[in-house]
């Protein structure tokens, strides 16, 4: 898996140290793009291809709406492996639920964005037109657009009503890396290889602003739940958070010794960021005094750009890891409560679903699967 | 939200141009939410601007060109309102006709919710601040009108000053006053009638009858009212070139008997330019109604005056917008920021700039202002056990965090409703069919089509 950006572009996540490619990723690569794509299969986990599928009276297939939980003590999640998707074929980099949880979208190194309906597992449309691999996907708050980030240096933007591109952005530099819109879904910001960080007027299909991120690779860009600012993170280590009016950089976060930042996110009320860092520690950051409130570990996170969330209803923390489990904290303890294991390689990116206790999750070149996975609390 | 990142301190007012929209406006006035501008043109276009991209977003294009060469179509000045949550846009115009536009549709130009006609033109209309079905409208023949479009109030009233009958000599003079301005308070329930002869007429909103009438002394012609957000004050634009700020009375509700208060109002403030005793196109409050700015009608440069009126209406700041004139002016609903509009078109958006800071970009960094002696804490350099930093560490993450509350209110305009008392009688009329202008409404993103892909 030591490939280079260059080559294997699309594969989310720069490697720490070596830059070297082997020699016959080139090759490797030319076949894969000219060899038509595996069969896209879709299976349930309990059965195997040739089994019937499983009744629907079974309550994993019925995922229930997050509940207000009165236990006493913590809530302990119990996620059980839901459906299997497959269909793409290079290393998958990112997956995100669309606003009102009825579809999935993930996109891969195969310069490919797949369209997922995230009840039956079914793919609903799949998007052509990159030239390379992509690294990064994000939903409009209103559900209307998609919009991707790749190597091919462009941001492009697609419709959900006629699932067409509508403009392709271009201004970055280099490979552009991470992606998101606005809560208003009037801009775009992103984030790539070029160091920058440019927010983009959607109608328009018009740079606004150029930010002079930082001094490394950006890894994330997001806004904050009323728009007002933009959180980047970048390989330098630190966490930025930008004044969306004026383009002026507020504040740095940064931690003693600079792990590279992989990915951020606010908290729902902005308070709070979640970062995850490639020391293998995920940290909530207050955004106010600039200190770190909590810390989680126990996962794997040195190499590549991990996404991080909050889990369904909020409580807890979910992260992939390179040990190609996904982890759950709790929020407020910092203990692990629950391990997923399944994949079969390192899982890249994990998504909550907005709306259900469902959790996504996709993993790299071996495994090449995204994974739906659904709480199911447990009796007494 | 950023504000609370970073501790910004920020001027009550603007104090520089941030951007100048290209509009050929005449008028430009925010939205309730503050996320948008919309400008009305010369040639009957009214144009919304997204402030977030500073581009616009949608065209409104209803009003006719004119057949005369000479005047050509307006919309008219103060002729641009929205309704409370910003969803319908509407717009008078010297073609004759009110025009309520819906943004809520997908359709550009908008889709029109109503059109209004009349046969003469339209000085100015708006929207009942709680109800969009009702608006007011004022006609350059000097009538004003309610027009309700609601199913069991429809029709059209007319606002009639009440005429004392017993005073020979106050009819005849009466009878020439003719209305030049008209505004509802921020209520509702009331509306204020400026008249030619220096009068500020009140009428109640739902019986239409007039409850008040205030002498101005030496105002002249009236020619712009202004309410503070709370409605408790209010200012007078009046042809003597003065601004005045009166403070308003409590009005009873209205009686049968169709009686009204004879009352001559003193104001708290007169604000003018006493060297140049220019007049004023525009004013307007800012949110808080702490600070005025006044447009002037200079002949030589854009000029806004801003007046303290906590400190006794002391002239604060004149900003200087260079030499295109100004025509308009307006404060942002919950900003220091102002949108004046000049002879050319151009919508000027003020704001306070920010020094860039530097510091920003260095973690836990702070920057002051002046060398600080620094006081080294007894124990800072001491060493100490690394595990005994863990564990302090953990304890200190001990504490719960809460992420999810504090979200405020993303639109500043919240129900007044409630504050102003659930059983006024004025208000739960006004609420009665209420107009489907919802909360959280968000205009949808049109894309660009010319420089697509």
């Amino acid at each position: 898996m030591a490939v280079t950006m260059e080559v294997d572009g699309g594969d989310h996540k720069p490697p720490l140290e070596t830059l070297e490619p082997p020699p016959e990723q080139n090759g490797h690569d030319e076949a894969h793009s000219r060899s038509p794509p595996p069969p896209e299969v879709k299976q349930g986990v309990a059965s195997t291809a040739l089994s019937p599928p499983p009744p629907p009276d079974s309550s994993a297939q019925t995922p229930a709406p997050i509940p207000e939980l009165k236990h006493v003590g913590p809530y302990k999640p119990n996620y059980k492996p839901h459906l299997i998707l497959s269909g793409h074929s290079r290393s998958l980099s990112s997956i995100k639920f669309s606003p009102d949880g009825t579809m999935l979208a993930s996109c891969a190194a195969d310069k490919l964005i797949k369209l997922w309906d995230a009840e039956t597992g079914d793919i609903i449309k799949t998007f052509e037109g990159h030239t390379e691999g992509i690294s990064d996907v994000a939903w409009s708050a209103n559900g209307e657009f998609l919009a991707s980030a790749s190597d091919d240096k462009t941001v492009r933007l697609w419709s959900l009503e006629n699932f067409a591109v509508l403009k392709v952005l271009h201004g970055h530099t280099n490979f552009v890396f991470c992606v998101n819109f606005s809560p208003s879904s009037k801009l775009l910001a992103s984030g790539g290889f070029d160091e920058s960080v440019r927010v983009w007027d959607v109608a328009r299909g018009k740079t606004l602003k150029t930010l002079p991120a930082h001094s490394d690779p950006v890894t994330a860009v997001t806004f904050n739940h009323d728009g007002t600012l933009i959180g980047s993170c970048s390989m330098d280590g630190l966490i930025r958070l930008w004044d969306t009016e004026s383009g002026q950089c507020l504040k740095t976060l940064a931690d003693d010794d600079n792990p590279i930042c992989s990915h951020i996110k606010f908290t729902p009320n902005s308070r709070f960021i979640l970062a995850s860092t490639q020391d293998s520690t995920v940290r909530l950051w207050n955004t106010q005094t600039s200190k770190c409130v909590k810390t989680y570990t126990g996962h794997t996170n040195r190499t590549y750009c991990i996404f991080t969330d909050f889990a369904p209803g909020r409580k807890h923390i979910v992260s992939g890891s390179e040990d190609m489990k996904i982890y759950l904290w709790d929020l407020q303890t910092r203990e692990i409560v629950q391990v997923l294991e399944g994949h079969r390689d390192v899982v890249i990116a994990v998504a909550s679903h907005p709306t259900r206790r469902m959790i996504a999750s996709a993993a790299m070149e071996k495994d090449l699967t995204i994974r739906l996975w659904i709480d199911q609390p447990m009796e007494g | 939200m950023n504000r609370a990142v970073a501790n910004l301190f920020t001027s009550p007012y603007p104090t520089a141009i941030q951007t100048s929209l290209d509009s050929y406006a005449s008028i430009a006035r925010y939205d309730p939410s503050g996320r948008f501008i919309v400008a009305g043109r010369v040639d009957g276009i009214a144009i919304v601007w997204d402030l977030d991209t500073k581009g616009p977003v949608r065209t409104c294009e209803g009003h006719v060109k004119g057949i005369t060469s000479v005047e050509c179509v307006a919309i008219s000045s103060c002729g641009l309102l929205w309704s409370h949550n910003s969803r319908y846009v509407l717009t008078s115009s010297k073609d004759w006709n009110v025009i309520v536009w819906d943004l809520a549709s997908d359709s550009e130009p908008p889709r029109r919710r109503s059109t209004i006609r009349f046969d003469v033109p339209v000085v100015f209309a708006s929207f009942h601040p709680k109800n969009s079905k009702i608006i007011l409208v004022l006609l350059s023949s000097g009538e004003v009108y309610i027009v309700d479009q609601r199913k069991e109030y429809k029709g059209r009233y007319e606002l009639i000053e009440a005429l004392d009958e017993s005073d020979d000599e106050g009819q005849y003079n009466r009878s020439r006053s003719a209305p030049t301005a008209a505004r509802f308070d921020p209520s509702g329930k009331h509306v204020f009638v400026g008249t030619t002869l220096g009068t500020l007429l009140v009428f109640n909103t739902r019986t239409k009858t007039m409850i008040a009438r205030h002498k101005i002394a030496g105002a002249g012609i009236i020619r712009g009212l202004e309410f503070v957000a709370s409605g408790r004050r209010i200012v007078t634009n009046s042809s003597d070139r003065v601004l005045r700020q009166f403070n308003l009375p409590v009005y009873a509700p209205p009686n049968a008997d169709g009686e009204y208060i004879e009352q001559e109002l003193e104001p708290t403030h007169r604000f003018h330019d006493p060297i140049s005793k220019v007049s004023w196109h525009a004013m307007s409050y800012s949110p808080d109604g702490e600070w005025l700015a006044g447009g002037a009608a200079d002949d030589a440069a854009h000029k806004i005056y801003i007046w303290d009126l906590a400190r006794e209406g002391l002239l604060a700041s004149t900003l200087d917008g260079g030499r295109e004139l100004l025509t308009y002016v307006h404060w942002h609903p919950h900003k220091p920021s102002i949108a004046s509009v000049t002879n050319l078109g151009n919508i000027f958006i003020w704001h306070c700039p920010t020094d860039e800071r530097w510091g920003a970009f260095a973690g836990g960094f702070e920057e002051v202002d002046e060398n600080v002696e620094y006081e080294e804490r007894e124990d800072e350099f001491d060493i100490e056990d690394e595990a005994e930093i863990a564990r302090r560490k953990m304890l200190e993450e001990e504490e719960d965090v809460d992420i999810e509350s504090g979200v405020e209110e993303v639109n500043g305009t919240a129900d007044h409703t409630r504050q102003n008392g659930e059983n006024d009688e004025d208000i739960l009329w006004a609420l009665e069919e209420p107009d489907d202008d919802m909360k959280g409404w968000e205009l949808k993103v049109i894309m660009d089509e010319e420089d697509g892909v």
